[in-house]
Parts: structure tokens; sequence; C-alpha cells
């Protein structure tokens, strides 16, 4: 900080990544200038209540902002809206936006994001074919979660699952086509997605798994959506939500190192020096499971923006928290703690069928990562526990009397652990 | 409809005027004062980072906490049953103008 310079530091993307790094550096010292860059038009945002909020019956056009509208210029941000950053110019230190004119940075903070997978199939581009990432996205979706709607979705993830109680919850006809066996497979164990399978089936959601769609028809605008099997399901709607890709093209192709996202190391620096990179364009070493991961989560962007501001700075970084995501479905919030691996043991505690229970994952029998369904109990424990490597005794984990954290058995070793879930990654 | 003011007083004992706007929850009031507030889950009560103590007549006068918020705040670094309240499930009224809020301390 007490280099001077006259060169702005430059952050391309205002999403939840880039407005928590601007913020920091402000209530950090920084007192030279901040430039924020962003492709949308209008004010940052928050992206969770766009599948949530957004599309309940009632709910308006308007959606949270990240700040209020006033915060940016107080503090003297600079914001540039409706341009989209084209090319890096590493050895300049300076960026090119669409148009031609550069401006130099004297820290660059790429904080571009992800978009939504497009449907690999024929009829992928017809009108009624839509995807959930941005606050038009969302308010296309809006518009056409009308009662009596056909809505397929495709893609049985986070956002498609909020998608589907939404739609019902707005009078439509819901069918969600999954080519797994299961909801939310890649990131839950078999009872959470059962317990939330149920849930949707009550509500009227039909689900259909092993359905791998071939193809989209229709006159201009989706009419139908067909299956490998053969099957057809009509649709007036049609919501892929089918994972996201890392926006990582404008890194690459500046010489960053990728691989299915922009590598960082702790202090989410890329390999350019003065380049850094943070949120759901990045991946990076968890330094509690030592695996390599992408997390597409507003705490990891909260927390990598904190990260990279204690370097920018070099003032003190707090200790790493430990990753967590939460997803509401028709009224009953599943909360993670940590990140679950599929040969993790899986620990029931309590009873799914009250509406409240969590699951345990166990790593080597210590606890890797904790789902909780309907209650936040075993939250806070969790994140302590998981970073403190302790050995939880499971007979102990399984009764939902016990407190999560008097299940520690008082041994700890954290260097195997570690060793464990990296040979597992 | 006019503003609040609020004292604020931060983990170091500071005091802050804080301005608090009609349709903001009481977290966005602090977080867009830069007070170390980090609401992490952008205030659905996921979080606990936005934990305060308020006048133990002004918590008795908001209500019962909903369930997830007393199931997070319980377990929470300096929770106190009479005082403790997640600000971003406190939402703006007249009535609040002039309160005193303590930022709770960090994990
Ligand atoms: C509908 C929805 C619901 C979600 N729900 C949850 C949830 O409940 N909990 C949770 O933890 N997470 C949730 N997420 C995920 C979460 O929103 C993301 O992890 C988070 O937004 C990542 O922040 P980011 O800053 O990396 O990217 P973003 O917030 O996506 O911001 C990236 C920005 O960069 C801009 N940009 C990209 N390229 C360029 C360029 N070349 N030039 C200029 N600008 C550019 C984009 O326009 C965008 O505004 C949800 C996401 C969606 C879409
Ligand atoms: S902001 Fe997360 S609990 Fe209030």
């Amino acid at each position: 900080m007490t280099e001077k310079t006259t060169d702005p530091i430059v952050i391309v993307g205002s999403g939840h990544a880039g407005v928590a790094v601007a913020a920091g550096l402000r209530t950090g010292g920084w007192d030279g200038r901040i430039v924020l860059i962003d492709a949308q038009h209008g004010m940052p945002y928050e992206r969770p209540p766009l599948s949530k909020e957004l599309l309940t019956p009632g709910s308006g056009d308007k959606t949270a902002l990240l700040r209020k509208e006033d915060y940016y210029q107080a503090r003297g941000m600079e914001r540039i809206t409706g341009h989209t950053v084209e090319s890096i110019d590493p050895a300049a230190r300076a960026v090119v936006l669409a148009g031609g004119s550069r401006l130099p940075f004297h820290r660059l903070v790429l904080a571009i994001g992800s978009r939504a997978r497009e449907l690999p199939v024929p009829g992928a581009q017809l009108d009624g074919v839509l995807a959930l990432r941005t606050y038009q996205d969302g308010l296309a979706i809006q518009r056409a979660l009308v009662p009596g709607a056909k809505v397929v979705i495709i893609g049985a993830g986070f956002i498609g699952m909020e998608v589907a109680a939404a739609a019902v919850k707005n009078g439509c006809s819901v069918t969600v086509l999954e080519f797994q066996d299961r909801v939310m497979k890649r990131v839950t164990s078999a009872p959470v997605s059962a317990f939330f399978e149920g849930l949707h089936r009550d509500r009227g959601v039909n689900l259909e798994f092993g359905a791998a769609v071939t193809e989209l028809q229709g006159e201009g605008r989706v009419e139908r959506v067909v299956t490998s099997d053969g099957r057809h399901f009509e649709a007036d709607v049609v919501v892929a939500g089918i994972g996201v890709l890392p926006n990582q093209e404008l890194a690459e192709a500046a010489g960053a190192a990728c691989r299915d996202g922009v590598l960082v190391d702790e202090h989410c620096r890329t390999n350019i020096p003065g380049i850094y990179a943070a949120g759901d364009v990045t991946r990076f070493t968890s330094p509690f499971s030592g695996a390599s991961q992408r997390l597409e989560s507003i705490q990891n962007a909260n927390a990598q923006a904190e990260a990279l501001v204690s370097d920018i700075l070099g003032s003190q970084p707090r200790t790493a928290e430990v990753p967590w995501f939460w997803t509401v479905q028709h009224g009953v919030r599943l909360q993670t703690a940590g990140v679950m691996h599929p040969d993790d043991e899986v620990i029931v505690r309590g009873d799914p069928d009250t509406g409240k229970f969590s699951v345990v994952y166990l790593r080597e029998g210590r606890l890797a990562a904790v789902d909780t369904v309907g209650g936040l109990a075993d939250f806070r424990p969790a994140k302590k526990l998981i970073p403190a490597g302790r050995l939880l005794d499971p007979a102990l984990v399984a009764d939902p009397a016990v407190k999560l954290e008097d299940t520690a058995t008082g041994e700890h070793s954290r260097s195997d652990a570690r060793q464990t879930a990296a040979a597992l990654a | 409809m006019s503003t609040n003011t609020l004292t604020v007083v931060d983990r170091e004992g500071q005091q802050h005027a804080v301005q608090w706007e009609p349709e903001q929850s009481l977290m966005e009031a602090l977080r867009d004062h830069d007070l170390p507030v980090l609401a992490s889950c952008g205030g659905t009560a996921s979080c606990a980072t936005c934990h305060v103590f308020l006048d133990g007549d002004i918590v008795t006068s908001l209500g019962e906490r909903n369930e997830d918020e007393a199931e997070l705040l319980v377990d929470a670094e300096g929770f106190r049953e009479d005082c403790s309240r997640l600000s971003c499930q406190v939402a703006f009224e007249d009535r609040l103008d002039g309160m005193t809020v303590t930022l709770a301390p960090e994990e």
C-alpha cells in the first residue's frame, strides 16, 4: 500500500466476488483508484434470489442489490457498465475494452464468474429454451411460469430443483429430466436426495431419472423434449440447469494457466504477476482436503475476495473458512458445510420423516462435511469440527440426542486426513 | 419516509452514526456503511455473520426469532438470549430511530 501509483486496481466483473474485492480494498485502507467493469448494465445484484424470491408468485421485478445505489460513488469507486473486457495485455499492464479503448492497471482482478452450460442437442436455440444465470434470465423465466404452463426442466441440480419448486408454486405442470438416478447427485448423498425427491413429488413435480435429452423440437418455439429412450415430453418452456462453465477464456488468452478454471494459489494469484482471480472462475487446492476444486458459491466468492485483498494490501489474511452452501426448495432449507466425496462414510442423524435431520460425512473417521435439512443445529459445530480434523465416534454421531461437538473421540491427526483426501481427489 | 439514525458500536468499542434507510434490513444498513459485517448469505439467516446485540426491550418488542435464526444464534460467539439478533432479520421501523446496535464478536 505504500507503493505509489496512479494506475487503478481494475476489477473485471461486478458480481459477488468483484464487489467484495472493491469493498474490501476500501475498508482495508486502499485510497488509490478502483475501477469496476461489468459486461452487464445496471447495479450489481445478488444471484441467489434469482431462483428463489424472484420466481415466487407476486414478487415483482425488484431484486436484491449487493450494495445500495450510492455506495460506489460515495467511496470513489468508478464503475464501467455494459462493457466487456476483450483482452489483457500483461506486459503493458492494461486491459482492452470492446471498441478498443485501453485501461492501464496497477493490479488486475478477474472476477468474471461462470456461465450456464448450453444444451449440446439440436433445437437448443428454439424460443422458450431458457437458462438461469442473470437477472434478465430470471425475469424471462418469471414471465414464462404462468399457471398451467408445461415446464420441462433439464437437470436436477440446485438450480433445476429451485426452479421446479417455484414453477409448481406458480401453478405450472412441471417435469424434471435428469440423466443420473437421483436429484443433486453431484453434491449430496442418497438420503438427502431421497428426502428432496419426496418433497418435490408431494408438491406435484414429476421426476424422470435416467432421462438423456437428445433433441428439442418445435416450430420456431419449443414444443417438446425428446429423450434417448424415444419418449416425448410436451413443453411450453424448457429451463436447462445442466451446470456452468468458468469464463476463463480472457485469462487463458493472456497466458494464465487454466484447467477447467483459472488456476490460483491461496492468495488468489494467477501465474501472471499482478493478476488475480476470484470466485466461480477459479480452480484451487482446498486447504482442508488437499483436493483441487472449483466452488460455485457465495461463500467462496467472498472468501477469495478477502484473501486477495489481504495480499494486495499486505495485511494479515484471515484463516480460511470451511466452504459452505445453501439451497431452499419448497420452503425447506438444505445447508452444507464442507465438501462431501462419494466414498465418504454416510451417517444419518435424526429421522428424515420428521423433515428435520442431518447427514454427516466421515472420511477416515474425521468429519469431512455435513448436510443439514430443515434445521441448522449441526451447521456451526460442523464448521469448527471440519478444520480441526478430529476423529468422531460413528455410534455417537448416529444419535441425534448427542451434540455433534460431543461426538469427537479426542484424537487428532490432520496430516494423514489430508493425504487420504488428496488420494481420493 | 425519513431515515433512522443509529449509534453503532464496533468490536473495538468505537461509535459510528449510521443512517438506516427505509426498505433496508438492519444488516444492509450496517454493511453499506462498511462496518465489519460480512453478511455472506445476503440476509437469508444462513451465516450468522450479521449477529448484533440490541437493547433487551427492543429485542422483546421485535417478537420471536424464527427457527433458523434461533438455531444459528444459540451457538454463536457471545450469544445472549435477551440481546442477540441476526441484523438481517430486523426490518426497518420508524420507532427504532436512535437505537444503539453493538456488533457481536466475530467467530
Ligand atoms: C440462480 C442462481 C442461484 C444461486 N444460488 C446460490 C445459493 O443459494 N448459494 C450460493 O452460495 N450460491 C448460489 N449461486 C452461485 C453464486 O451466485 C455464484 O457462486 C457467485 O455469483 C459467484 O460470484 P462471481 O463474482 O465469481 O461471479 P458472478 O457473480 O457471476 O459475476 C461475474 C460477473 O462478471 C461479468 N463478466 C464476465 N466476463 C466479463 C468480461 N469479459 N468483461 C466484463 N464483465 C464480465 C459478468 O457479467 C458478471 O456480472 C447461485 C447462482 C445462480 C445463477
Ligand atoms: S446476513 Fe447471513 S445471517 Fe444475516
